[in-house]
């Protein structure tokens, strides 16, 4: 603090988990946000100095410049399986994933519903933008049923391409306990409360409970063609009906006798 | 031509507007202007603005572009853009990626474009074949709009064959943009005429002003005399 | 320590925790499943993991993980289980990270059948994945070899930051044979300490960024450059080859690996009478490819024959290392089919004969 007499306190700074650095995401993404909560929460249960993330290929490749803790880059698709590959290595490490919906839930499927299904005691953070970021603009498996992409020209129809993935509730599905959550971050109210379960996916971890997938709803201005502040409200307009927020799956309390078919 | 401070230059995949990009940059800086061209081009990574980064860094040109280790060649839109547009003592040129699926990330900078009242110029090549008539190119024109979210102010007449360009098929693609222009409601902003075939090309009979070219942005097999060691991936710069 | 009976599969596990190997990830196929049931077995015994994962992608992708913490680490498989791995061992190449692959080949191509070839050879040694890479390979003749050469991998793998592969036929994952493990074993070379794992970072050490992303052209061909490196480096350092056979000058010179160069050896034996001057060069990296010893030997000899388990893949390697010095002869199987020593010996008096026909390099 400058020795200037006053005694303002600082209340707002950047996370030691980030690195002083502009981040390369466009006006309006809210990477960016989510990158911020992930650090802040590293921060605040002390867990930077054991963090391990995972980078994966999508617009967030570069978060290995960003995230300051150790970081790998993954293939596409398969930051779960190298997380496990550290997690089994390394149990006292805090490993994460930063994924995509093209990289999670298209290509990387198989590694996301088999790490979770081995209660691998990693945290997902799963940013669903509906569309590809990084490629400019294709449809992802979370695209919304009419939604314009370059490959949808005509709009997204379910009957050729099925109906979006939900995740979170797919991932909550699995008998293996969990803790499954989705988010958002396109109004400040919503920024707070997936903090709050980003903490408690991370605390999962740290207390070695059990799995964890934060699924958060994100803008991608640029390939929606949207400006920022419509894009938040595209958000709330049409992707929080289809993907309800809140949480889908707790470790604890859930009946594991098998259910009647 | 690049008359308004801000102009955005849309189009189908390879019309030229990367070439009356870079082209229009230079000249403006030529005339003494601040001038930054924008490379929007998120689509397609090979043959746009940023190959000439050496070319246009001589010129006084600043190339808003993502680089290096940064984020080179991915396909994002830098907040720069914004603060330039917002900028007046800044001529800025955009160079948006190929038809309306290009033009889509125009759509988010759309706010500030559609309050500053940019030039938003078409180019045509009449000699590609997504834009064979004057029905195609009227039809893009209206996609481009609805994904960029900005009304075509002027048509730009770039038919051309690469090398093999004859003053016909100059004057054959100005009259089929001169229609277009007036089926849209905007005028013909310019016939691009490259420097080396200026003196066989009737001006009189284009019937709208020239915009001289030098063919900048070429494959490396393509290029005669200085060559620029590094540039991108498939780029010098003659 | 006493030797004991072991399978070529159940050597090569063991091998790989003596030399300290703790974690183990793999998907099932035939004819390796006893190397992922072996080490389901033995890791919990030693504080180790297994993950019997949901594919050889999956695999791939956690041996490039716990190798980015610093772990030793391997994974096994067969032909079709190895060619799923291939991007991640582009992406371990690139990104510098010590792995051991173990690849027990069956026949191909497609799901070809369960019985031994060598015919991913050329996978093998030229790369294998997307890039400009090169990944040493190690091709064992025997269950004792096999337990050794796994051990020397994982030194290699750590010293050069770089997958090996342990390239062995079916018959060598399947056979039977006594095995001794020293008990004294030193690293082949002084390991640098890992620096460079993702360990969690205390401000102790520049942050470790585990990456094969270059997106400037400049950087990323120096890159490709350092790579290259040290496969020079390896060429110069690591080629590994075994002549068998006459000293001096040779009516026919065999190259062969693996169990062929088994079956050639007692094919050898067998015509020790007939008074023909026989050599064996035997690869032992056949990657790098011993290709000195191969024209040193070549010199001395009036023919070459190779033999292998595949349409002619060596072969390639063989016309490369002896520049059309001496004509080349070709025998071999393919699908499954073994060699039969009988065969080699007809093969080798043919050659010596002269009737045998040339081969010559087709394109
Ligand atoms: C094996 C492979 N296939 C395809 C690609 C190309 N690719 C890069 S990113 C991407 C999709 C990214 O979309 P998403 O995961 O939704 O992330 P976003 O960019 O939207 O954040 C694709 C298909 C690749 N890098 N590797
Ligand atoms: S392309 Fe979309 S997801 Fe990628 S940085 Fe830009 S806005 Fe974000």
């Amino acid at each position: 603090m400058p020795a200037s007499g006053c005694d303002a306190k600082a209340v707002f700074g950047l996370p030691e988990a980030l690195d002083a650095r502009v981040t390369h995401y466009c006006p309006g993404c809210t990477h960016g946000v989510i990158h911020r909560l992930v650090a802040e929460v590293l921060d605040e249960l002390g867990l930077r100095k054991s963090a391990v993330g995972m980078a994966p290929v999508g617009c967030a490749v570069l978060a290995y410049d960003y995230f300051a803790c150790d970081m790998v880059q993954c293939s596409h698709g398969r930051a779960p399986a190298v997380a496990t590959g550290i997690k089994r290595g390394r149990p006292d490490l805090t490993v994460f994933t930063y994924q995509g919906d093209g990289d999670l839930a298209s290509i990387g499927m198989a590694e996301i519903i088999h790490a979770a299904n081995r209660g691998e005691k990693i945290t997902v953070v799963f940013v669903n933008n509906a569309i590809y970021g990084m490629t400019a603009g294709q449809m992802a498996p979370t695209t919304l049923p009419r939604q314009v992409t370059t490959t949808t020209p005509d709009g997204r129809d379910p009957d050729l391409c099925g109906h979006p993935i939900r995740v979170a509730e797919l991932v909550s599905a699995l008998r293996t306990p969990a803790f499954v959550a989705r988010g958002a971050v396109h109004v400040p109210g919503e920024i707070v409360r997936t903090k709050d379960l980003l903490r408690r996916a991370f605390r999962h971890q740290s207390e070695k409970t059990c799995f964890s997938l934060i699924e958060i709803l994100s803008t991608c201005p640029t390939n929606w063609g949207l400006p920022p502040d419509e894009a938040l409200r595209w958000v709330q307009q049409n992707m929080v009906p289809y993907y309800p927020l809140g949480v889908f799956k707790e470790p604890g309390g859930i009946d594991r006798a098998p259910k009647p078919l | 031509m690049f008359e308004d401070r801000v102009t955005v230059l849309v189009g189908h995949f390879g019309s030229g507007k990367t070439e009356v990009a870079v082209n229009g940059a230079i000249r403006l800086a030529e005339g003494g202007a601040r001038v930054a061209l924008a490379d929007l081009d998120l689509v397609k990574p090979y043959f746009r603005s940023r190959a000439g980064r050496e070319l246009l860094a001589a010129a006084g040109v600043d190339l808003v572009a993502p680089e290096g280790d940064d984020a080179g060649d991915l396909p994002i839109v830098l907040p720069r853009v914004r603060t330039l547009c917002a900028d007046p003592e800044v001529r800025v040129v955009i160079d948006a990626g190929g038809d309306d699926t290009g033009a889509r990330a125009l759509g988010s900078l759309s706010d500030l474009l559609g309050r500053l009242g940019v030039g938003f110029d078409l180019v045509l090549n009449f000699r590609r074949p997504f834009t064979p008539d004057v029905d195609s190119a009227v039809a893009m024109a209206r996609e481009i709009e609805a994904a960029a979210r900005l009304r075509v102010t002027g048509v730009v007449s770039n038919t051309h064959l690469m090398g093999q360009t004859t003053p016909a098929i100059v004057l054959e693609g100005c009259a089929l943009a001169r229609e277009t222009a007036g089926r849209l409601g905007v005028p013909l902003a310019a016939a691009v005429v490259e420097e080396r075939m200026r003196d066989a090309v009737d001006e009189a009979a284009l019937g709208c002003p020239v915009f001289p070219v030098r063919r900048l942005v070429q494959p490396p097999f393509d290029q005669e005399g200085y060559r620029v060691p590094r540039s991108g991936p498939l780029f010098r710069v003659l | 320590m006493a030797k004991k009976l072991m399978k070529g599969c159940e050597a090569i596990g063991e091998a790989a925790i003596r030399a300290g190997c703790k974690l183990f990830f793999g998907y099932p196929i035939t004819p390796q499943n006893e190397i992922p049931e072996y080490m389901s077995h033995r890791l919990p015994q030693v504080g180790g993991a297994f993950v019997q994962a949901e594919s050889e992608l999956a695999a791939s992708n956690m041996i490039y993980g716990a190798a980015a913490c610093g772990e030793r680490v391997f994974t096994s498989s067969s032909s079709p289980g190895i060619s799923l791995m291939q991007e991640a061992m582009s992406y371990i190449a690139a990104s510098e990270l010590p792995v051991v692959v173990v690849n027990i080949m069956r026949s191909g191509p497609g799901l070809g059948g369960i019985l031994p070839t060598q015919s991913d050879y050329a996978q093998a040694t030229k790369g294998g994945g997307h890039g400009d890479y090169r990944v040493l390979s190690l091709a064992p003749w025997s269950v004792q070899e096999a337990a050794d050469l796994v051990a020397d991998a994982f030194d290699l793998a750590d010293f050069y930051r770089t997958p090996v592969y342990v390239l062995g036929d079916g018959l060598i994952g399947q056979m039977m044979e006594p095995v001794e493990f020293p008990e004294d074993r030193k690293p082949l070379r002084p390991l640098p300490p890992k620096t460079w794992a993702t360990t969690g970072w205390r401000g102790d050490r520049p942050r470790a960024v585990v990456n094969s992303l270059f997106l400037d052209p400049i950087k990323c061909e120096q890159q490709n450059a350092k790579l290259q490196a040290r496969y020079a480096q390896m060429r110069a350092e690591e080629v590994r080859s075994a002549y068998y056979g006459d000293e001096g000058d040779l009516d026919v010179l065999v190259v062969a690996y693996g169990t062929v160069a088994r079956v050639t050896l007692t094919a050898m034996e067998d015509m020790k009478a007939t008074g023909l001057k026989v050599g064996m060069l035997r690869p032992i990296t056949v990657w790098p490819f011993p290709r000195d010893a191969l024209a040193e030997a070549a010199e001395r000899a009036k023919a070459i024959l190779v033999a292998e388990l595949s349409c002619g893949q060596m072969l390639e390697d063989v016309w490369l290392s002896t520049a059309s010095m001496r004509p080349v002869h070709f025998l071999g199987h393919q699908g499954g089919v073994l060699l039969a020593p009988e065969e080699v010996s007809a093969a080798i008096r043919d050659v010596a004969a002269g009737r045998s026909a040339e081969v010559r390099y087709a394109g």
